[in-house]
């Protein structure tokens, strides 16, 4: 009995003691619970043919033999997920699990989650291109600069997967021409795109990346996870984009759309760092 | 001797503490209309109270705010904001003609007008060319009280001399009190007319239009008005929304500017481009909101359209390209966005449902019956 008394009071004493000194050191108790884990850094880079991207500048080219130059890109990436071996995940719920990046703004360039990530090596991270059905709620952004990325109602609703505005030109053009090459929920049409009347259905676009590269997380230390969008990829790497074959821009063309996500899927790359 | 003496500095000290004692502001909170943004542009160092919103209100149309008490020469706000053209002069304005106002010195101003609605949700940058936003890395450059200041001091606007104003509103009963009410001291200075102007425009709300009533349920858009609708919302009909919102952005404006393809050549030294030395932004302007369109002709940052109808049209089939129109204009190949006739018209129907007649004669925006002596 003495014993389970001396082991109480100093099990107290221990408590106490970390009780106190960890609100001395970061004011809050929560804060040593989360340092028990590792965090990630998430850090957001566009390329372009392996070089930083460069906005309005008339240097790149497609393997269809468009020039075009990239004058915005804003875009969604949500459902990050980091994966064990052996179908374990941890899902990240900071800011709900979704990250709004806009390549000209160096703000959102960096997401740092605040959730505690256990310990371990880990060999991939997923992540959604957009947003899934369930999170892409109409209305649930009602600030800028998310909430300017919302698509019509009548388009399906939600919000923008991406917005890349780029104006382009091919040999036989004289001057540079405007293109959106914006994505989101595509829609089934019987009879004219133009005519939303004929709407039958809708289409969930986003797809799902998932980039093998083994990392670490260790505790009280933050893993560095840079995520690369090869811009050349939305065009190239497995339809080749002609923007001469969308005059009307591609919202309201689901066969549009649906190509640029095919190659889209092979525009990002991971590359850790701790 | 010093009885009296004791007796006055007592008195003093009583009437200071008084007044100290006396400024006890009355918090205003904006109500947030359904699904408009909650992110709000109040400055910390101004925060919204009945009292500076009342003093605001007063300022904002007393025409003594220029300096001048000769009835030929006063300048108030309201002289160029009327509310019943959603604080623009209006196209028919019997002194500004053409709705293009002038100061006092009778230089007119660089650009037609702007609505003044909404405001508060404005987080990125007011005026045609963004010029006065936050972050500015001029300081009296970032918010609706410093274009107070502004439009107090140019010349193309009221051209008062400030020294002046405050010596004038000093010497007016009725002032002195309202800015101990609103401000804590009862000695008058341009900042706090700056900001008691500023709140009052921040209670500037339009958010019971016919469309606003549909998107709460309340009423149905009629066959014309509904296909104006889609056209004002999909890319290959109007595709108005991806600069003016729309049904996920009710305010009907981002706030950022675009070259939206009026022009091949540039001459005014005041557009987008100017503020931010960026070439893309040569010819760019703010998207205005499209409430109240019905009354805040004429259109553009030059006033060059008359009508909603010749609006439709320039969008329509008068797009002109230059190096930096906006990629936003991605019908320019075919000149515009290729209404019919009654597509147009539906457009039209449409965009008159963004009207807010409440707005335009909200008692609370209009002028007070009477002002301080």
């Amino acid at each position: 009995m003495n014993r389970f008394f001396s082991f109480v009071k100093v099990a107290s004493f221990i408590l106490l003691s970390v009780v106190f000194f960890s609100c001395h050191k970061n004011g809050t108790v929560e804060e040593i619970t989360i340092k028990k884990n590792g965090n990630i850094l998430f850090q957001f880079t566009h390329l372009n043919n392996g070089n930083e991207l460069l906005f309005d500048t008339m240097i790149y080219r497609t393997s269809t033999g468009n020039q075009y130059m990239i004058n915005d890109l804003q875009y969604f990436i949500s459902g990050f997920q980091v994966h064990r071996a052996k179908d374990k995940w941890i899902q990240i719920v900071s800011d709900k699990g979704i990250h709004y990046i806009d390549a000209q703004d160096k703000s959102t360039f960096l997401w740092k989650v605040t959730d505690g990530i256990p310990p371990g090596v880990y060999d991939s991270v997923s992540f959604i291109f957009g947003l899934d059905a369930a999170n892409n709620i109409s209305f649930r952004f009602p600030d800028p600069p998310e909430r300017d990325m919302f698509w019509p109602e009548i388009l399906g609703g939600g919000y923008h997967y991406m917005k890349m505005n780029l104006k382009w030109k091919n040999n036989s053009m004289t001057d540079p021409m405007p293109f959106m090459f914006h994505l989101g929920i595509g829609q089934m049409y019987n009879g004219d795109s133009t005519n939303t009347d004929s709407i039958i259905g809708y289409i969930q676009n986003y797809f799902t990346i998932k980039s093998f590269s083994p990392f670490a997380i260790k505790d009280n230390q933050l893993t560095r996870i840079n995520l690369i969008m090869n811009i050349e990829k939305w065009f190239d790497s497995q339809n080749a984009f002609n923007f001469s074959d969308y005059p009307m821009g591609i919202m309201q063309n689901q066969l549009g759309m649906y190509r640029a996500c095919m190659n889209g899927r092979k525009a990002f790359a991971m590359k850790n760092e701790q | 001797m010093m009885f009296v003496l004791m007796i006055t500095i007592l008195s003093s000290c009583k009437k200071k503490e008084d007044q100290t004692t006396t400024y006890t502001p009355t918090p205003y909170a904006i109500q947030i209309p359904l699904r408009f943004p909650s992110l709000l542009n109040i400055p910390k160092d101004n925060p919204m109270t009945q009292e500076g919103i009342e003093l605001g209100r007063y300022l904002f149309y007393d025409g003594r705010l220029s300096g001048r008490t000769d009835p030929d020469s006063m300048m108030s706000c309201s002289t160029c904001h009327i509310q019943s053209n959603s604080f623009v002069c209006g196209i028919d304005h019997p002194k500004f003609k053409g709705g293009h106002p002038f100061g006092i010195t009778g230089i007119p101003t660089s650009h037609y007008m702007l609505p003044m609605i909404n405001l508060v949700w404005n987080t990125t940058g007011y005026l045609w060319n963004g010029a006065i936003y936050p972050g500015n890395p001029d300081i009296q450059s970032r918010n609706l009280e410093d274009i107070v200041r502004l439009v107090m001091t140019i010349p193309q606007e009221m051209y008062a001399d400030t020294n002046r104003v405050k010596i004038l509103f000093q010497q007016l009963n009725g002032y002195p009190g309202l800015f101990q009410k609103a401000f804590g001291s009862d000695v008058i200075t341009i900042k706090n007319m700056g900001k008691a102007i500023a709140q009052f425009v921040r209670t500037l709300i339009s958010a019971n239009s016919k469309f606003d009533r549909f998107m709460r349920g309340e009423v149905q858009l009629n066959s014309e008005e509904l296909d104006g609708y889609v056209l004002f919302m999909t890319e290959q009909g109007g595709d108005c929304f991806h600069c003016h919102g729309g049904d996920g952005n009710p305010l009907f404006t981002t706030n950022l500017c675009y070259n939206n393809g009026k022009d091949s050549v540039f001459t005014d030294p005041l557009d987008h481009y100017s503020v931010t030395k960026n070439s893309m932004d040569i010819g760019a302007y703010k998207a205005p909101t499209l409430r109240n369109l019905a009354f805040t002709a004429p259109y553009m940052h030059d006033g060059r359209f008359k009508t909603i109808d010749e609006v439709i049209d320039f969008y329509s089939s008068g797009l002109v390209w230059s190096p930096s129109i906006s990629p936003l204009m991605h019908h320019l190949r075919t000149g515009g966005v290729q209404l019919t006739p009654i597509k147009k018209a539906h457009l039209k129907a449409f965009l008159l449902t963004l009207t807010d007649s409440s707005f335009v004669i909200n008692p609370a925006f209009g002028r007070p019956a009477k002002l301080p002596d």
